[in-house]
């Protein structure tokens, strides 16, 4: 756990305060993210926990430990850096530069050299290939990763991240995001990520802390963010479109139905009348093995002038034979999936087998019902 | 040593007048050559038909400027024979690269995009040159116009040698008769001119260089 | 004039051998105190931007003295008089410049952000100084180190005029004696001298440039 307590950074020959009596605090086991404009002190912040800046006020303490009591050396070393900028060493392979910590720390040849693999492995680079390679041998996505490899090589409970996606083009960026967010479920570090990008923040943290000026002017996790901006500035930070990015908070298992009303091969003929009997609006069709191969509406039966023979309905299904969705589909995804077939609903898969099924509806309720909390 | 206040005023006041004011000649014919030459050369070099001949023109030049000043200046003597014009000659030789090298190096800064803006708006290769690329390379071949000059201004004093004169013959000429008068004032000069001339063409280059480029 | 240089040199090996050696004995003691003081105090200059430019002002300003100039004032310091102390004091000083500045400018130009980052990991200074700053700066450092040989072997020769007997003495004689092979020879051995460090330099130069800067996609 870190914990900040009225701390300020003043820096000599500047009008106002970098930091200005900042009090956060950073739970075991989570990503905080400092996110905010350019120039509100963000990397300050970042750099007075592992004491590259000292405070001018105030106290910083790693569970319990004042930062202060010390050596900024060692405390430096316990603390995994990942900076922007990357930093390799430009005359080190890239198997010294995820060894320079382990190296201080006196590690023994093979632990180094079996842990740099690991790490190698861990960030999806390829050891044979990548091991003696010298850093400018290396594309600015692979860097990156060289440098969070390094930053964890002797496993840190703590780390700090300063943009550490800032430097690889978006799609690259999303990736390691996706990676890194994976890897943390594992390893559960104390995390402490800056980031300029509103979207990082919603992406990464379990908390957010947004900066303006020197000043913390919102804390929370990223639902209680989008969900009340505390004011103005907030708001204005978000965007216009803070709906749309809350939507990205939510996966499918928060807001489908689990009734469904599915159909054997064999009931296909009388579609309507087993709707109307079960209240359904929408019926799956199944096939032999019973899986969905896709669905019929109610309001499309009724609305039919001429009733259809089963396959002319086997048929209307299929056209819907793709818009299923995962219980773990992010609901912004399933919104793209109903746009692309057109379609009201879609259905709810887990493990191949129908689980249920969520319309348009159900998302908007569910987003609109969190808003009102 | 013992020193003469009389004959340390005759150094200064008789003697020195002269040896200043040939070493200033030498100094200024043999930088006013060099500019000359080593300016429209390293333009030259740098446009694109004659860029070829760039790195085998700095390489003969810094091979040049490896052989120490004193061989220089005693070459010129069985080749070019005694006096003022072959001790230019010689100086010259060296003066050239400093002044090359920074033309290129000034030259090749200017950034393709604000070459490529002005010739979008219509400027020619000639105005290019003269209005964008100049100005913009200038601070960076004055500085090599003065490491020239304090090089003129310094191994001119061997100039003596050849029987140039100029304030070497000072500092020989006290040395040989142990004067130590004459030593010093020769000395002394040379090592305020020298220094002179380097904070002038310091002054004038910062001057120069544009308040927007001065920033770092 | 009757120049015969293969004559010359067979008739005046003994002569060339102990000017040869005089001259190198004089360089190599130059240039080692020169780096013994300078290198040292261009990295400690690196830790005070006020000092060096301070100390960097002082050593440019020395650098604009004429050589002749520089070790003729040498001379009237009554403690050194003429010799060996007087023209090693001199090449010390013209060391002064390129030595501390191109070890400053190495070591100070290392990118600031691998700096961070070694500093962030808990890499103590005199280790960032060790492992980064100095192989990093290298080139830069050893740049300083080929201007400071080639510049004292050509300077050390001026020295003749205060008593030293190096290759600068057959020129000197050569001139009052008129004798043109003397000064063609005398000229001729410092500039290949002089040439030939300057290569062989130049190629070491580019051999200490660390791998990692060496190797491109
Ligand atoms: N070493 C320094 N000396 C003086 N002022 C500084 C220094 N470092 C930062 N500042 C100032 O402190 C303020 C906060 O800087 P900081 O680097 O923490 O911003 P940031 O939030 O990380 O911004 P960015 O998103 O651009 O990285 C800025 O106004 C900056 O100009
Ligand atoms: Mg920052």
């Amino acid at each position: 756990m870190i914990e900040l307590k009225n701390v300020t950074k003043q820096y000599p020959g500047q009008p106002h305060p970098a930091v200005d009596s900042l009090t956060l605090t950073v739970p075991e086991g989570e990503i905080c993210v400092l996110v905010g404009p350019s120039g509100c002190g963000k990397s300050t912040t970042l750099r007075m926990i592992n004491r590259m800046i000292e405070p001018s006020a105030g106290s910083i303490t790693i569970n319990g430990q004042s930062v202060m009591n010390n050596d900024p050396d060692h405390l430096r070393m316990g603390i995994g850096y990942v900076i922007q900028q990357i930093g390799l060493l430009p005359h080190r392979t890239i198997a010294e530069n995820i060894a320079i910590v382990p190296r201080l720390y006196k590690w023994p040849k093979e632990k180094i050299v079996r842990r740099v693999d690991e790490l190698l492995v861990m960030m999806g680079l390829d050891p044979e290939k990548t091991r003696s390679k010298y850093p400018s041998q290396l594309s600015g996505g692979q860097m990156q990763r060289v440098g969070v490899a390094r930053a964890m090589a002797v496993d840190p409970p703590i780390m700090l991240m300063d943009e550490p996606f800032g430097a690889v083009d978006p799609i690259a960026r999303t990736h390691l995001q996706d990676e890194f967010l994976r890897l943390q479920k594992e390893i559960r570090k104390t995390i402490v990520f800056v980031t300029h990008d509103i979207n990082e923040a919603i992406k990464m943290g379990d908390k957010i802390a947004i900066f303006g000026e020197g000043k913390l002017v919102q804390f929370g996790t990223p639902e209680e963010v989008l969900t009340n901006p505390a004011n103005e500035f907030v708001e204005n930070f978000i965007g216009y479109d803070r709906i749309v990015k809350k939507l990205f908070l939510y996966q499918v298992q928060e807001a489908y139905r689990p009734a469904v009303c599915r159909l054997r091969p064999e009931e296909i003929g009388n579609a309507l009348s087993k709707m109307l009997a079960e209240k359904a609006e929408v019926a799956f069709v199944l096939n032999e093995a019973d899986k969905p191969c896709g669905y019929l509406t109610r309001e499309e039966l009724e609305q039919e002038e001429t009733a259809r023979d089963a396959d002319g309905l086997q048929k209307l299904a299929a056209r819907r034979s793709k818009a299923f969705v995962q219980t773990t589909t992010p609901l912004p995804d399933a919104l793209s999936v109903m746009l692309e077939y057109d379609a009201e609903y879609v259905g709810v898969l887990k493990n191949g087998l129908l689980e249920g099924v969520m319309s348009f509806k159900d998302i908007r309720r569910h987003v609109y019902r969190r808003e009102g909390e | 040593m013992k020193m003469s206040w009389e004959r340390f005023q005759i150094a200064l006041f008789e003697k020195a007048p002269e040896a200043v004011l040939t070493h200033l000649l030498i100094v200024v014919i043999t930088v006013a050559l060099a500019i000359l030459i080593s300016v429209p050369l390293g333009v030259l070099l740098t446009r694109p038909r004659y860029r070829k001949f760039g790195v085998v023109a700095l390489n003969i030049l810094n091979i040049l400027n490896a052989i120490p000043g004193m061989a220089v200046i005693a070459l010129a003597l069985p080749i070019l024979g005694l006096g003022i014009k072959p001790a230019v000659v010689a100086l010259l030789f060296q003066s050239l690269l400093p002044i090359v090298r920074n033309t290129i190096a000034g030259l090749l800064e200017v950034s393709a995009d604000v070459k490529e803006a002005a010739a979008g708006m219509g400027m020619n290769q000639r105005q290019i040159l003269l209005e964008v690329e100049m100005p913009l390379a200038m601070p960076i071949i004055l500085s090599g116009i003065r490491t020239s000059t304090v090089y003129v201004v310094s191994v001119g004093t061997l100039a003596a040698l050849i029987g140039a004169g100029g304030l070497g013959n000072m500092i020989i000429g006290g040395l040989a008769l142990f004067m130590p008068e004459y030593l010093i004032v020769g000395a002394g000069l040379g090592a305020i001119m020298s220094i002179f001339f380097d904070r002038a063409l310091s002054y004038l280059e910062y001057k120069i260089t544009p308040p927007g480029v001065r920033a770092n | 004039m009757d120049i015969n240089l293969v004559d010359f040199f067979q008739r005046n090996t003994r002569t060339i051998m102990e000017y040869t050696e005089n001259h190198f004995t004089l360089v190599l003691s130059a240039v080692v105190i020169s780096l013994l003081i300078w290198v040292p105090i261009g990295l400690l200059l690196t830790k005070s931007d006020k000092w060096a430019a301070r100390i960097m002002a002082l050593a440019n300003t020395i650098f604009c003295i004429p050589s002749l100039s520089l070790f003729a004032i040498m001379v009237t310091i009554p403690a050194l008089g003429l010799g060996r102390k007087s023209a090693l004091l001199a090449l010390v000083l013209y060391a002064m410049m390129p030595l501390i500045r191109n070890v400053y400018d190495g070591v100070k130009n290392v990118d600031r952000n691998v700096i961070e980052a070694a500093k962030g990991m808990g890499m103590s200074s005199g280790r960032i100084m060790r492992e980064i700053q100095l192989p990093l700066g290298l080139p830069v450092i050893f740049a300083g180190f080929r201007i400071t040989v080639v510049m004292t072997t050509g300077i050390a020769a001026i020295a003749t005029y205060i008593g030293e007997r190096n290759l600068g003495r057959f020129i000197q004689e050569g001139l009052v004696r008129s004798n043109t092979s003397m000064i063609i020879m005398g000229a001729l051995i410092i500039s290949v001298i002089a040439i030939a460090l300057d290569t062989i330099l130049g190629g070491i130069e580019k051999l200490v440039i660390p791998k990692g800067l060496r190797a491109r996609r």
